[in-house]
């Protein structure tokens, strides 16, 4: 009678050109993660946003989807790393992106045509094609530590549209680039493609400061909730962090005040 | 065994190979800035009339019947190539002789099975200059220094036999060698005038009396000064060009496609074989009907790969489509030192440079030509201010961290929508967009803006900070009144 462990090697040894290592534990590497520069946001998501993977940051407008991006490319591009920025609306402000800290020189900026005056609401087919072929090309060129797909302009019966292939396709090249893909949207579209999905909150609303002449918009706060996080069951993790956080953002003039 | 082409009063020569109507004539070419113009050169009926070489402008009119031209630098470079297009064929090592314009000394050792013994050679070699429209007269020893000087006084053809150099030399005046002032001086109070003559001095004498320079003198007299030989180097630059001509017009590009990269993978041979790379190449395409078309491509960094070379011409060609069909087609190269990086295990990745320019020129089809890039704010007052810059990441490196709070993002509308807005007490209470209308729930402003009012760029509005809510979506936005046009936009959306 050959002992379990003989039995073990025996099929293995069968197994190893169709499924290598079939019955042998495999070692879970800790996820590699970039931080995202806010301590409250990366302390939620344990440690930053994952590399490798795909990385869905939806809710509506105002809601700090871009201020929470850029702040992410900030302190990626800070440590020396190339980042992409896919713009479907052309709505990226070159002055708040240094203002929040991005290394411009090291930011790619890709704006979809928008030559025609058209309203949101008619089919913007033209630009998310466009937007998805320049993702691709970027994510197979490789060496970008982020790819930034901005779609937050973008109607959710729109970006449920784009076939669910396109997602695997980007999953299985951001892998292969191990490059961090992070999908702005108003609603999640990516579903089991992304790794880690956050979903943006109308939180507070704090009234328009008073204290001078005339009112002034000085800050705003915005809070998170996790919806998903596929790194959560790492034994890395030393013990579950909150499922929703609130953060604060400052406009340019307040800093001045 | 060296043979030397002189071409005497080479100036005058090449202004009248310009102007062959000028041979018969006397005339004198001039040189510097009018009116203080000097007599440069003279042709030898000019010089017989009595006009010498450093006259005035007026001194050289005074003379009837002599022409004055101006020296043209240009006419000069063309006659040089002349002459060295017609030495070329005679020999592939050639030396330009620089203390003698226009004097090429060919290394003809060799040569006699293609053109016969050195005297043949010369002869074929005077005729065929003198077919240029040159007249030179030709020297043919086996000590370079030899040749030259008797090229320089002797006219005609003039072939010395191997060993007898000296013999040959011995009637020439010493002038022939080249003698620094002070050294003609001292011969010409010794009485020595011929080179026959300084030959015949003892040489240890000679350099006790001379120096070191006796020592050459006494030499070059004998016709025995040796001569490393530094032949002309045909120029790298300018043989990278690839040239094709095609017997019909063609129209579709993929077609041209293999030629283009049998003409790209010939440059980049010889680019490698120096060790160098490819950092410019200029796509010339002439076209059915005599038009132009030239492209320049310019990747970031010299390429040695014929692959990402052949896309880039490819995508840069379908983006600039020639306007008719290709009837020739040349490839213009320029090489560079080839692009080397220090990577380390421990710095952060950076996109592969030659894959980077080949995605670049990708997107700038896809996109256009203004919207790939990096922007660079400008220096300007006017609210959102950049300009596109080629994406260029410099070498990855850690910067400072800056600890900055997080600033709200503004989204901005390109072009900005046009909204309509309700006021009450000069502020805005209602906002009507996209079909939706919105309250006001907060507002601060207005922030006035305006500038550049002594061009017509000019910019003037009033900007409000505003919280919208219509029940079940909240947007905090920028609207914007401009007085010229008295409408309402919306600027952009804080997110």
């Amino acid at each position: 009678m050959p002992s379990a462990s003989a039995i073990r090697v025996q099929i293995e040894s069968t197994l190893a050109q169709r499924v290598p290592a079939a019955l042998t534990l495999k070692i879970k590497q800790a996820p590699e993660v970039f931080a995202s520069g806010m301590a409250e946001v990366d302390a939620m998501l344990s440690g930053g946003i994952p590399r490798g993977t795909i990385t869905e940051v939806s809710g509506p407008s105002s809601t700090g989807k871009t201020s929470f991006a850029l702040c992410t490319l900030a302190s990626i591009t800070q440590l020396g790393n190339a980042c992409a920025w896919v713009d479907v609306s052309d709505a990226l402000s070159p002055e708040t992106a240094a203002a929040s800290g991005v290394e411009l020189r090291r930011l790619l900026w890709l704006r979809m045509s928008a030559e025609r005056r058209m309203k949101l609401a008619d089919k913007p087919w033209s630009r998310l094609e466009q937007a998805l072929k320049a993702t691709d090309l970027v994510l197979q060129t490789g060496g970008f530590a982020v790819v930034v797909l901005d779609m937050s302009d973008v109607l959710p019966q729109h970006t449920q549209r784009i076939p669910l292939g396109t997602w695997y396709r980007f999953r299985l090249a951001a892998e292969h680039a191990r490059t961090a893909l992070v999908f702005l949207t108003q609603s999640p579209c990516a579903s089991s493609c992304a790794t880690l999905s956050l979903r943006c909150e109308p939180a507070s609303v704090a009234p328009f400061s008073s204290e001078g002449k005339t009112p002034l918009f000085e800050r705003q706060q915005y809070q998170f909730a996790r919806e998903r996080n596929r790194n959560e069951g790492s034994p890395f993790m030393q013990r579950k962090p909150a499922q929703r956080v609130s953060w604060l953002a400052e406009t340019l003039w307040s800093r001045v005040r | 065994m060296y043979a030397v082409l002189h071409p005497s009063n080479f100036f005058a020569q090449a202004a009248a190979h310009q102007r062959p109507e000028l041979r018969k004539r006397s005339f004198v070419v001039l040189d510097g800035e009018p009116p203080t113009e000097l007599v440069f050169a003279a042709n030898h009926a000019a010089r017989s009339q009595g006009v010498e070489i450093g006259m005035t402008r007026l001194q050289a009119e005074a003379f009837s019947g002599v022409a004055t031209l101006r020296r043209v630098i240009e006419h000069e470079h063309t006659a040089h190539a002349t002459l060295h297009h017609v030495a070329c064929m005679f020999s592939p090592r050639i030396e330009s002789v620089e203390e003698q314009p226009g004097t090429y000394a060919l290394d003809i050792r060799g040569m006699d099975l293609l053109y016969g013994d050195a005297g043949e050679l010369a002869s074929k070699l005077r005729r065929s200059v003198m077919a240029a429209g040159f007249l030179a007269n030709i020297a043919v020893a086996e000590n370079f220094h030899a040749a030259v000087s008797l090229a320089c006084g002797r006219t005609g053809v003039s072939v010395v036999p191997s060993g007898c150099e000296a013999h040959a030399m011995g009637q020439l005046p010493v002038t022939a060698l080249h003698l620094a002032p002070e050294h003609e001086a001292t011969f010409a109070a010794w009485g020595i005038r011929t080179c026959a003559e300084l030959a015949a001095l003892a040489e240890t004498d000679l350099i006790a009396r001379l120096g070191q320079a006796g020592k050459k003198l006494h030499s070059l007299a004998c016709g025995a000064w040796p001569h490393l030989m530094f032949p002309i180097e045909p120029s790298f630059e300018a043989g990278l060009v690839e040239r094709m001509e095609l017997d019909f017009p063609i129209e579709e590009l993929e077609r041209l496609l293999f030629l283009f990269s049998r003409m790209t993978a010939a440059l980049l041979e010889r680019v490698r074989g120096k060790a160098r790379a490819i950092a410019a190449l200029r796509v010339v395409l002439r076209l059915d009907g005599g038009a132009q078309h030239e492209r320049t491509v310019r990747p970031a960094l010299p390429l040695q790969d014929t692959a990402t070379l052949l896309k880039l011409v490819q995508l840069d060609l379908e983006t600039h489509p020639p306007s008719a069909g290709i009837v020739s087609l040349e490839l213009h190269a320029q090489s560079a030192e080839p692009y080397r990086a220090q990577h380390g295990l421990f710095l952060p990745q950076a996109p592969e440079p030659g894959q980077l320019e080949v995605m670049l020129a990708r997107m700038r089809k896809l996109l256009g030509e203004q919207r790939v890039g990096s922007p660079e704010l400008t220096d300007d007052h006017r609210p959102n201010a950049f300009r596109m810059v080629s994406f260029e990441p410099p070498p990855p490196r850690q910067s400072e961290r800056q600890s900055l709070s997080t600033p709200v993002a503004l989204r901005v509308s390109r072009p900005p929508h046009m909204v309509g807005v309700a006021l009450a007490n000069h502020a805005p209470v209602r906002v009507f967009w996209d079909g939706a209308a919105y309250f006001v729930r907060d507002a601060a402003g207005p922030v006035r803006v305006s500038g550049q009012w002594w061009s017509e760029a000019t910019w003037c509005r009033e900007e409000w900070d505003v919280r919208l809510e219509n029940g079940t979506t909240e947007r905090l936005c920028r609207i914007a009144f401009d007085p010229r046009s008295r409408c309402w936009y919306l600027q952009g959306t804080y997110d």
